[in-house]
């Protein structure tokens, strides 16, 4: 039963609950109170968020595709793992199998490619 | 690890999916890199080349019985007989699918999303379709090839998602009456994935039962398992549901006449015949090979389904005033007829089925290839009011609808005569007299709605508005002569088909 | 009872309970985030039962990609922020036919299996999937491409237009 190899892992998730759970309870007590603009940006989280309909409008249905090659790319890199493990036991006919699979879904990038799906605008 | 079992793979038996996936992705590639006005041609000739060559590959494997790709594949006689039946069929569609001369640009739009009525949308009507429908009928031509063959439950349900994902967006292409496609192809996939859910948590079931998923497999635990049977009999229950829906089988059949109502009549046609046959054959597997030790459990059970099915079918057909909903109602009749054939449960039963399923997939195919044919300013006019007296205008169009028709209410001399008969006597034989008594009242039934439009078509006075009968393209005139031609043979001749089809009818286990 | 039961227990509880709250709240967005707990208490459950790589990959498509989806989808409708009080039709026909079939399962499963208990002799870790993949399931393996690549078509097809046409579309311009 491999489970006690995770207990690392739970007490980090602990760890970090804890940190978290610490942090926000304790903050509005100890620190200081100075509201400007900058506290009302979204905090560390790179460039500036895409102009966004407010109320009632939508998302450009782009983000949809982005989804998509998301999605399908992670399933993709999903059977890489129990491929590349089991490598040496499957050898030559594992390495063709997987080029195959990586082929095809290669296809659909190439395709998306020359489409314009990989453009923003 | 390195005493790895690598899986025997017979390429020749894999050959039809094999090549039928492998234009596809050359379909896709071409869609990359070919300028878009040589796209058409490229595409359509390759697709219709592609469906010919797997057509050459399944009959090669005649005779071949088999189980390959790791048990995955079994190559026997219903499953050469079914797929190639599904490419024979699938190549019809094509035609109609191909045709562009009706409706500049193709029955398609190239963008399903846009909001219907919005101005980009209405900027899309006349310009050229998406010629993506092309890779995406080989994709679902080849998931039923695999349907049909696939021998373990997991392949099956892989070959069900990759023919059922491109039937979804192509229903979504239609071009004109945006909003009735779009809503088609929301429910159909809703639905449809609700029904894949069913399928898989049957599966999981199943396996718990057996603790495989291979059909010999789940034959020989039939026998005894040291599990509980409640999990085999719930594990088939989910299973078939997923397999009626696809069958459009009452009560899964709610989405049939929506769908195929709002779908692009050519795919609507390509539903109504291929689905059926992958959907019926992979049926007929399942309950043949897998659950045959069960079958005194089951019968009652989808008896009842057939019986339930025949008389919605036949009923709501009857109150329909769209010749599209009608035709969709007829479909959801003759899946109850179907399932008379499949409950024989004996070699009679298994050949008249597939019989039937070749039969009907060429009428319906042609009677959804005239309704493109039946147009006004706003596309087609599928309203049964608007078909009044159109057998004046345009006698020999209406005398081919009619036989059409003809063939749908089982006259003799037609093909839905024969094949009716095949399956009724296959029943009777085994003893379903109760279905088949069901059947004949229900086919009696049906045959007034059909008859109530040929009644329309000649009795009546063309009025100013009723609509127009295009003269059809090269492909689409060839589709019907194919399935006109088809219906009177098979019921004029039908003994080499049925003699093929009996040859054929003994799956491999 | 073992540790192991103990966490069955408390992941299913968890799982239940959030699936309940997806079907029940009234914010949209928060019905998804309960999905990721719903589906994150399922991954407990693999990795309890020793499916470790399957637990993993619960983590990584369904709560990693599919409620990213789920959440994009949202937010291409009329991304209702706050509670909608027209979510729900009356709820009592699903909830008949989703509770009456989940009990009739449940109660299925249990009655099939009672108090018989299953061997976690064997982990399934990467390495023993990966000789199983191309071993047994070698042509499923394949097709699964073919169905990633016809998904991948398929989104093309519905959201976007062809290149090389004019692109009139202002960026700000929410709905195309």
């Amino acid at each position: 039963m491999s489970l006690s190899a995770y207990v690392p892992i739970l007490g980090l998730f602990a760890l970090a609950a804890a940190f978290a759970l610490f942090s926000v309870t304790v903050a509005p007590f100890v620190g200081p109170r100075r509201y400007n603009r900058a506290k009302l940006e979204a905090y560390e989280c790179g460039i500036e968020p895409t102009p966004q309909p407010i109320g009632g409008g939508r998302f450009p249905v782009k983000f949809y595709l982005t989804a998509m090659l998301f999605i399908v790319f992670d399933i993709e890199i999903i059977f890489l793992y129990p491929w590349a493990v089991s490598f040496d036991a499957l050898g030559a006919f594992g390495f063709v199998e997987m080029l195959l699979f990586i082929g095809t879904v290669f296809v659909a990038y190439t395709y998306i490619w020359r489409r314009g799906g990989l453009d923003w605008d | 690890m390195s005493d790895l079992q690598l899986p025997h793979i017979n390429y020749a038996a894999l050959a039809p999916m094999l090549i039928l996936f492998g234009a596809a992705c050359a379909g896709i590639l071409i869609e990359a890199f070919v300028p878009r006005e040589r796209r058409y041609p490229v595409q359509l000739g390759l697709s219709l080349a592609g469906v010919v060559a797997a057509g050459v590959a399944v009959i090669t494997q005649a005779g071949t019985r088999t189980i390959t790709a790791g048990g995955a594949i079994a190559v026997d006689g219903p499953t050469v007989f079914l797929q190639g039946a599904i490419l024979a069929l699938g190549l019809v569609a094509l035609l109609f699918v191909g045709e562009r001369s009706l409706e500049a640009g193709g029955p398609f739009v190239a963008q399903a999303a846009l909001i219907a009525g919005s101005e980009p949308d209405r900027r899309q009507v006349v310009r050229p379709g998406a010629t993506e429908v092309y890779p995406l009928m080989l994709f679902a031509i080849g998931g039923m090839e695999l349907f049909v063959a696939a021998n373990d439950l997991l392949t099956m349900f892989v070959a069900l998602e990759v023919f059922s994902l491109p039937l979804y967006l192509m229903c979504a292409l239609a071009r004109r009456r945006r909003l009735l496609s779009q809503e088609a192809a929301l429910k159909y996939f809703l639905l449809g994935s609700y029904s894949s859910g069913f399928f898989l948590f049957g599966i999981a079931l199943i396996y718990g039962f057996a603790g495989r998923v291979d059909f010999a497999g789940i034959h020989a635990a039939a026998l005894g398992s040291d599990r509980s049977n409640a999990l085999l009999y719930g594990g088939l229950a989910l299973l078939s549901i997923g397999l009626l829906f696809k069958a459009a089988a009452a009560p899964f059949h709610v989405w049939t006449p929506d769908v195929y109502q709002g779908a692009p009549t050519p795919v609507t046609g390509f539903m109504a015949a291929c689905t059926k046959v992958a959907a019926f054959g992979a049926l007929l597997r399942v309950l043949y090979v897998a659950f045959d030790r069960v079958s005194w459990d089951y019968r009652p059970v989808l008896g009842v389904v057939a019986i339930l099915t025949m008389l919605v079918g036949a009923v709501f057909a009857v109150t329909q005033t769209d010749l599209k909903r009608l035709l969709a109602y007829s479909s959801i009749a003759n899946a109850g007829y179907l399932l008379v054939g499949v409950l024989a449960m004996s070699k009679d039963g298994l050949s008249s089925s597939m019989f039937y399923l070749v039969a009907y997939g060429f009428t319906v195919l042609a009677a959804f290839g005239t309704l493109t044919l039946v147009r006004d300013a706003d596309g087609e006019a599928n309203h049964l009011s608007r078909w009044a007296g159109l057998g004046r205008r345009s006698p020999v169009f209406a005398a081919a609808f009619t036989f059409l028709l003809l063939a749908f209410a089982g006259i003799p001399l037609t093909s839905g005569f024969t094949s009716k008969f095949a399956v009724f006597a296959a029943a009777l034989d085994d003893g379903q007299t109760w279905l088949v008594v069901a059947g004949v009242i229900t086919s009696m039934v049906l045959a007034f709605p059909y008859l109530r439009v040929v009644v329309m078509m000649w009795l009546s006075e063309p009025a100013e508005s009723t609509p127009t009968v295009s003269i059809p393209g090269v492909l689409t005139s060839t589709g019907l002569a194919i399935g006109v031609a088809a219906t009177l043979v098979l019921g004029l001749v039908p003994a080499p088909l049925l003699d093929l089809s009996t040859k054929a009818a003994e799956f491999v286990r | 009872m073992t540790v192991s039961d103990v966490l069955l227990l408390g992941l299913g509880a968890v799982a239940v309970g959030a699936a309940l709250l997806v079907v029940t709240t009234r914010h949209l967005v928060r019905a998804g985030l309960y999905l990721v707990v719903a589906l994150g208490a399922v991954a407990g459950i693999y990795l309890v039962l020793a499916a470790e790589l399957v637990a993993w990959v619960q983590v990584l498509i369904y709560v990693g990609a599919v409620v990213v989806l789920l959440l994009f989808a949202v937010m291409l409708t009329r991304a209702p922020i706050g509670p909608s009080e027209d979510l729900d039709r009356p709820g009592w026909p699903a909830l008949l036919v989703g509770g009456g079939s989940g009990l009739g399962l449940a109660a299925l499963l249990v009655d099939a299996y009672r108090w018989s208990t299953v061997d976690r002799d064997q982990v399934g870790d990467a390495q023993r999937l990966g000789t199983e993949i191309f071993r047994s399931w070698v042509l499923p393996f394949e097709v699964l491409s073919v169905l990633l690549l016809a998904a991948l078509v398929g989104a093309i097809v519905v959201s976007r237009p062809e290149v090389g046409r004019a692109r009139p579309r202002p960026p700000d311009r929410g709905e195309r």
